[in-house]
């Protein structure tokens, strides 16, 4: 080989080397920035939230956001911290509202408003929700799905027992006649369903303006003592017991269900998740009539329904720029073109006051009553501690704990004060155990 | 007799797979039940507490603990009873030389295939409350079956799930057993005079017994731990506490509260006694009376 050809060969050599050396740079710079979203967004829930998660990694090229469906609220909170003790946890876990008191003193998580760097504007979220997970009038998690529970009917129904469509229950015992009637002129076996049952008695307490725990309801610190069994409690429980018993209620387990024989027109009346909305109006072929849920007789609506849903927690021990790809997901999903987006595709509430305000003037309330029926309801009583809403310890299984006394009056037949003086003392030793760990 | 390898080290190698496999998935989980019940644990948070054996005491002195282990009782003893008559009643019939026999085995093998969980939303749907064939079925011939709504009628539910899913898996061993029993002995007895039913009663069922005393522990195992999925995707223990299994308390102490996993520990520790114990007893009892070949 000639000195010449040997030197070209050098030269030819040495550049490989060089760009060899450099494309790992090039490498990480053009790499999107992964993160990942765990939610429990099932069925056309989880299609929208998808298609909301495409919309944010194109408009965004460096990073790439990957949503995935980890199963129910429960197993997703489950697997979420179970994945942050072995260190490998999402960066973003949807958790639903029970899950609140449970993540705030995991020690896993950066609140929003640190995450935004101070960026967040609170104030631009409808203010039930805001209240609801704001803890020391701060934000700790991005409010994501919003929802309360409503009264879903069948208008129908209403019309063939001789019932005016247009006058839904409004109290209990208005339910309970008109529940009676449905069933002596034959139109249906039974009248009313739920779903969530320990839910709706939570609702039940915050409407009414009731307090469930110790502590400010759990919101000036941990609370150890509930007020299931408060007299209050056991009258809305006896009542349910009493529609069981004469064929109104129609138990219809502890989640969702309860819609399909619903929409099957089994039976009048539906309580559930205003969330279930978006699904059940593309189903029914009857007139779908909505409303406030009924009031217990006896007492006033005095506070909020309760907002119950999912709210966005961002996971500790990221890298700063997962952190920055965070925030700017969660000011896509607060924009007002993907929060009203987000509110036609399943019923949740719009998140954002922008959002509601250009909801209002393109006249889509006016278009759909019934999506409006959620949203004044939650604005219809007045904002105090109680209707903001209860937060426990554990409250996951402590939802099951009352779940399983509201199954045992209604459909077993136990005495409601036993039942729920059970549920009180497992209720209050789960946040026994849990405050032990805490403190 | 002995084999003997010519290599000493080959045999460990041969077996250090399924050792290390039994090491880390089964002995090291069991060690770690062992020294968590002792504890009351946070396991997010990383806060341990030794609490000695307050753990075991709580669930000695826990009503619904108390609801659980009877519950479990009485579903554990509906689902073997019914799945080894069933299932044995079945293979019998499939042994039988008829036309298609194959086709009928394969069948009857088909739900050991499906997950529990699976079974489950199977039957839930075929006996939903309100919507289901099978309900509806039940409702013509003037049963009300609801198991949303009743307590005896989500056992029976959860009864009829889990045996039919575990059918086909005894159906498989009960098939084997019986091609094992010799043909000349039946065949002798018959000419000796003995109709089916006694020849049934007599040769057949105690030429079975090894397979009734394995399939007696695998049930019984099977209905202790494995009815997990199916509960949860059905009756979630209950109506009230109806259906809330052992396995079933042990989960939701254990996945669905932060502070529990120590109580959680304690129930499979229980759990785990209370199945040994009965593997031993069915074990000596049953097989003290089986002859082997």
């Amino acid at each position: 080989m000639s000195n010449k050809s040997r030197r070209i060969l050098f030269t030819l050599l040495s550049l490989t080397l060089l760009i060899a050396m450099a494309l790992p740079g090039l490498a990480t710079a053009q790499d999107p920035t992964q993160i990942t979203f765990w939610h429990a967004m099932s069925g056309s829930r989880g299609e929208v939230v998808q298609a909301i998660v495409d919309s944010f990694n194109e408009a965004n090229p460096d990073v790439n956001l990957v949503a995935e469906f980890t199963g129910s609220y429960a197993e997703t909170l489950t697997k979420a911290l179970t994945a942050y003790s072995a260190g490998e946890a999402p960066n973003i876990v949807q958790v639903y509202e029970v899950g609140t008191r449970t993540m705030l003193d995991s020690g896993a998580i950066v609140p929003v408003m640190e995450v935004s760097g101070g960026e967040l504007d609170q104030s631009q979220f409808v203010e039930p929700i805001l209240n609801y997970y704001a803890i020391d009038d701060e934000l700790r998690c991005m409010p994501f799905n919003s929802s309360t529970a409503m009264l879903y009917y069948n208008k129908d129904m209403f019309e063939a027992a001789g019932l005016d469509p247009e006058v839904p229950p409004a109290t209990f015992s208005e339910l309970y006649e008109m529940g009676q009637q449905i069933i002596e002129t034959g139109v249906a076996p039974n009248v009313i369903s739920f779903g969530w049952p320990a839910w709706i008695l939570e609702q039940m307490y915050a409407m009414h303006d009731q307090m469930l725990a110790n502590e400010d309801n759990g919101r000036g610190g941990l609370a150890t003592e509930t007020y299931w069994n408060s007299e209050f409690g056991v009258q809305v429980l006896t009542e349910w017991q009493k529609w069981a018993q004469d064929d109104i209620l129609f138990y219809g387990g502890r989640e969702y269900s309860a819609n399909d024989p619903f929409i099957a027109s089994e039976f009048a009346m539906l309580v559930q998740s205003t969330s279930s909305l978006g699904g059940i109006q593309r189903a029914v072929e009857f007139d779908l009539g909505t409303a406030f849920l009924p009031t217990l007789d006896g007492y006033e609506r005095n506070g909020n329904n309760v907002v119950g849903g999912g709210c966005l927690w961002t996971m500790a021990g990221k890298q700063d720029a997962e952190y920055d790809a965070v925030w700017r997901f969660f000011q896509h999903l607060s924009s007002v073109e993907q929060d009203i987006f987000w509110h036609k595709g399943t019923g949740y509430f719009p998140a954002t006051n922008a959002a509601v305000d250009a909801l209002e003037a393109e006249g889509w309330f006016e278009e759909n009553p019934n999506f409006r029926t959620a949203f004044d309801q939650i604005l219809a009583g007045n904002d105090t501690i109680a209707a903001r809403g209860v937060l426990l310890g554990d409250f996951v299984i402590i939802r099951d704990v009352v779940g399983a006394a509201i199954e045992d009056a209604v459909v077993n037949g136990v005495d409601p004060q036993q039942a729920l003086d059970v549920a009180t003392e497992e209720s209050n030793q789960i946040l026994e155990d849990y405050a032990s760990l805490i403190e | 007799m002995n084999t003997v390898f010519p290599n000493r080290i080959l045999p460990y190698l041969l077996l250090a797979p399924s050792v290390i496999l039994v090491l880390v998935f089964f002995i090291y989980p069991a060690a770690q039940s062992v020294e968590l019940s002792l504890y009351r644990v946070n396991r997010v948070r990383d806060v341990q507490v030794y609490v000695g054996l307050e753990n075991f005491e709580r669930l000695f002195h826990s009503d619904s603990y108390i609801n659980s282990l009877t519950v479990s009782a009485k579903f554990t003893v509906a689902v073997v009873v019914a799945a080894l008559t069933i299932s044995l009643a079945l293979a019998v019939g499939a042994s039988l030389p008829i036309r298609g026999f194959g086709v009928y085995r394969t069948l009857l093998i088909w739900t050991y295939a499906l997950s529990p969980a699976i079974a489950g939303v199977i039957w839930a749907l075929l006996t939903d409350p309100a919507i289901g064939v099978l309900t509806d079925l039940l409702k013509a011939i003037g049963v009300n079956f609801n198991w949303r709504q009743s307590p005896d009628d989500a056992l029976i539910f959860l009864v009829m799930a889990a045996t039919w899913k575990i059918l086909g898996y005894d159906i498989l061993f009960f098939l084997a057993g019986l091609k094992n029993i010799p043909h000349d002995v039946l065949e002798a007895a018959a000419l000796d005079g003995a109709n089916s039913w006694t020849r049934f009663w007599r040769m057949v069922l105690p030429l079975l017994r090894p397979t009734l005393l394995f399939l007696l522990i695998m049930n019984t195992l099977y209905a202790s731990f494995e009815t997990f999925g199916l509960i949860d995707i059905t009756t979630q223990g209950g109506p009230g506490r109806a259906t809330n299994l052992l396995i079933y308390e042990l989960y939701q102490d254990g996945f669905k509260s932060s502070s529990r996993i120590g109580l959680a520990s304690a129930q499979s520790l229980v759990l785990l006694a209370i199945v040994a114990t009965l593997t031993f007893i069915q074990y000596r009892f049953i097989s003290r009376r089986t002859f082997y070949q």
